[in-house]
């Protein structure tokens, strides 16, 4: 299986000066392709900073952040954002859809960023709206819809360019249970299916189910990538 | 690369219209600020323009021949000879619509009721009747015709002081080109009366040959050369190409500007009041409008984010931004335009002492000639043109800081608040 994220001695403080935050105090981590990976803590371990980290949109204090080789400590943020076009999606807990646009013109959004015919985009977006249940949601604009399908519909931009990475902060905490269950489900089996590989970052025991791989984060430091009942159970009733 | 700029112009234009309320606002005050200044340049600019046009029909032209010492001292012995090799050339130009030739002298017209200091402007009564406004504005008698000898016309207010009518006479003495002392008596053929103090008190015309034996001017010679251009705006080359070109040793070529320089500078003043007021009134639209387009790209902030996230590069978010100003500018501006040109149409033939009933219509004067109060706007695409061109670029400058923001974002901590 191939090494997708590398991570060695990462460290990212926040501040400046005597007040400095440790956000993360050097993180070690491999992702290889078809991992779907779960990482849990405390709130304020550092999840949401490692995952901006390995996604690119934020930059480590020290340490190396490889994606398929390619050290993101030397890419420009030019060079950083073509990269998470191609080759990471993400998936928000907000959801962060454009209000302005419909749901298809959302799925189909990073397709035409990255310059894709409007055919293929069509037969990409349609295919995932079928799988995912959206059918005949196409043209609805986000707030006609409810969270658990605006949540499908940020899942289908996510995968729409089928990206070697997915990134998923705490997709669940804004769905009810039922919905949580099929959106996970429908992550799994694009997992199965498409090799697709996740990173989540979560406190719903609902997503742990599904784990492949568990990582707990404590104070900014990987505790263990194996997790104990107690450890789950632990940081799933935050 | 096309669908890509079609998806940014796509997501601006659909995001301004989110808040419909504060775009409608938006709009309508844009459409507001470009259509006042539109409709009160076309208005003032048709005064003005009429008044310019009027005044040079009725004096000297919009570029006048001279000789060269006459505007320091307009004495009766300064005139240009040869004129009418100049003259023929001038109205074969087809740039020319008509020259008048003119013979100007200072003098003091007597009857026993009184003397009073008068201009008698000798003029080709033929050409006359068609530049001048004058003949439409003889209230008693007729207007001159040519061979008329010692028949001229006189202000109403003159007539008065004098105590003369059609058929009368009245004593006119001047100085001829030699400086003698010349007198002679003429008669009342018509009187006028133009609504200007200047004119109607102290302005005769007879005819040219009459007015040039009196100075002991030849036929050849005049005080000035009058030239009707058809397109007034054009004059300034012209005056330059033909000082160039016609003019002789002891002629100077001359724009209305210089002949009549009361005028051009109240002219001058009052536009820059406009001018003055258009930018204040720039200045408080754009600030709202400003704001609007500021609080817009504040509230949307973490989407921006999320965009960015997703592989979003800064300058099609800034292209975003643009359009979205651009799209603003666009249909405000020539809507503005629009309207400030269908109230001036809707205003034209309008009298605007009939708002002003207190105002003496002899007081609406500029450097000594009347103004016409009925509104005659001037529809002039380029001026039109460059009120809604400068309005919407103000509105594209508005996005120059919004666009700013979008490069100062971080990805991070805009996702990060909720």
């Amino acid at each position: 299986m191939e090494e997708i994220v590398s991570l060695h001695d990462v460290v990212k403080n926040y501040g400046q000066g005597k007040v400095i935050t440790k956000a993360l105090r050097g993180i070690d981590l491999k992702i290889i392709e078809g991992d779907f990976s779960v990482m849990m803590g405390p709130s304020g371990c550092g999840k949401s900073t490692l995952l901006n980290i390995i996604g690119g949109l934020d930059r480590a204090t020290r340490g190396d952040v490889k994606f398929n080789g390619k050290d993101f400590n030397i890419l420009s943020n030019k060079a950083l954002s073509i990269m998470r076009r191609q080759h990471i999606g993400f998936v928000f807990q907000n959801y962060n859809l454009l209000p302005v646009l419909t749901a298809y013109e959302n799925a189909e959004y990073v397709l035409m960023l990255q310059g894709v015919e409007p055919t293929k985009r069509r037969a990409k977006v349609m295919h995932l709206f079928q799988e995912m249940n959206l059918d005949g949601l196409e043209n609805r604009y986000p707030r006609e819809l409810s969270g658990g399908q605006q949540q499908r519909v940020a899942i289908a931009r996510a995968v729409a360019t089928e990206p070697q990475l997915v990134l998923a902060d705490e997709i669940t905490a804004n769905v009810d249970s039922k919905t949580a269950q099929s959106l996970l489900e429908l992550m799994a089996a694009l997992n199965k299916n498409n090799n697709t590989t996740f990173l989540f970052s979560t406190h719903d025991p609902a997503v742990i189910k599904f784990a492949k791989k568990i990582i707990i984060l404590k104070d900014g430091m990987i505790n263990s990538e194996k997790a104990s009942s107690e450890e789950i159970e632990q940081f799933t009733h935050k | 690369m096309m669908s890509k700029l079609l998806l940014i112009i796509k997501i601006a234009r659909r995001s301004i219209w989110r808040n419909k309320r504060r775009t409608l606002i938006s709009l309508f005050s844009i459409v507001i600020a470009t259509g006042i200044p539109t409709f009160f340049v076309c208005v003032a600019w048709g005064f003005y323009g009429a008044l310019v046009d009027d005044v040079a029909r009725l004096m000297a032209g919009h570029i006048t021949y001279e000789h060269i010492e006459y505007r320091d001292s307009p004495s009766n012995d300064l005139w240009v000879d040869d004129i009418e090799s100049i003259n023929g050339i001038l109205n074969n130009n087809a740039n020319v619509e008509s020259t008048k030739q003119l013979i100007n002298l200072q003098g003091v017209a007597h009857t026993a009721k009184g003397s009073v200091r008068v201009s008698l402007m000798g003029v080709e009564p033929s050409k006359e009747i068609f530049i001048s406004f004058l003949p439409e504005s003889i209230v008693a008698g007729e207007y001159l015709s040519p061979g008329d000898g010692r028949w001229v016309i006189v202000g109403s207010k003159l007539a008065e002081r004098l105590n003369i009518k059609v058929g009368k006479k009245f004593v006119f003495t001047t100085n001829d080109i030699n400086g003698e002392l010349v007198e002679d008596l003429f008669r009342v053929k018509g009187i006028f009366e133009t609504g200007s103090k200047e004119i109607d008190g102290h302005f005769v015309q007879s005819d040219i040959n009459f007015a040039r034996m009196i100075a002991g001017l030849d036929n050849d010679d005049a005080s000035q050369l009058g030239i009707i251009v058809k397109n007034p705006d054009t004059h300034e080359y012209f005056v330059e190409e033909w000082q160039n070109t016609l003019a002789k040793n002891d002629g100077v070529f001359l724009s209305w500007q210089q002949i009549m320089p009361d005028i051009a500078t109240t002219i001058q003043m009052d536009r820059t009041a406009i001018i003055s007021f258009m930018f204040m009134l720039v200045v408080i639209v754009l600030f709202t409008m400003f704001s609007t387009i500021l609080m817009s790209t504040i509230e949307r902030k973490r989407e921006f984010a999320s965009l960015l996230a997703l592989g979003t590069q800064q300058i099609e978010l800034k292209l975003q931004i643009f359009f979205e100003t651009f799209i603003f500018g666009i249909i405000a501006c020539p809507l503005g335009s629009l309207l400030g040109v269908g109230f001036a149409k809707w205003a034209e033939g309008f009298d605007i002492m009939s708002i002003f009933e207190d105002v003496n219509p002899e007081d609406m004067e500029i450097g000594g000639f009347g103004m016409d109060t009925v509104i005659t706007p001037l529809f002039s695409t380029s001026l039109i043109l460059q009120i809604g061109i400068s309005f919407f670029l103000a509105v594209l400058l508005l996005s120059v800081f919004p666009i700013y923001l979008i490069s100062r974002i971080s990805i991070t901590d805009e996702l990060r608040s909720t």
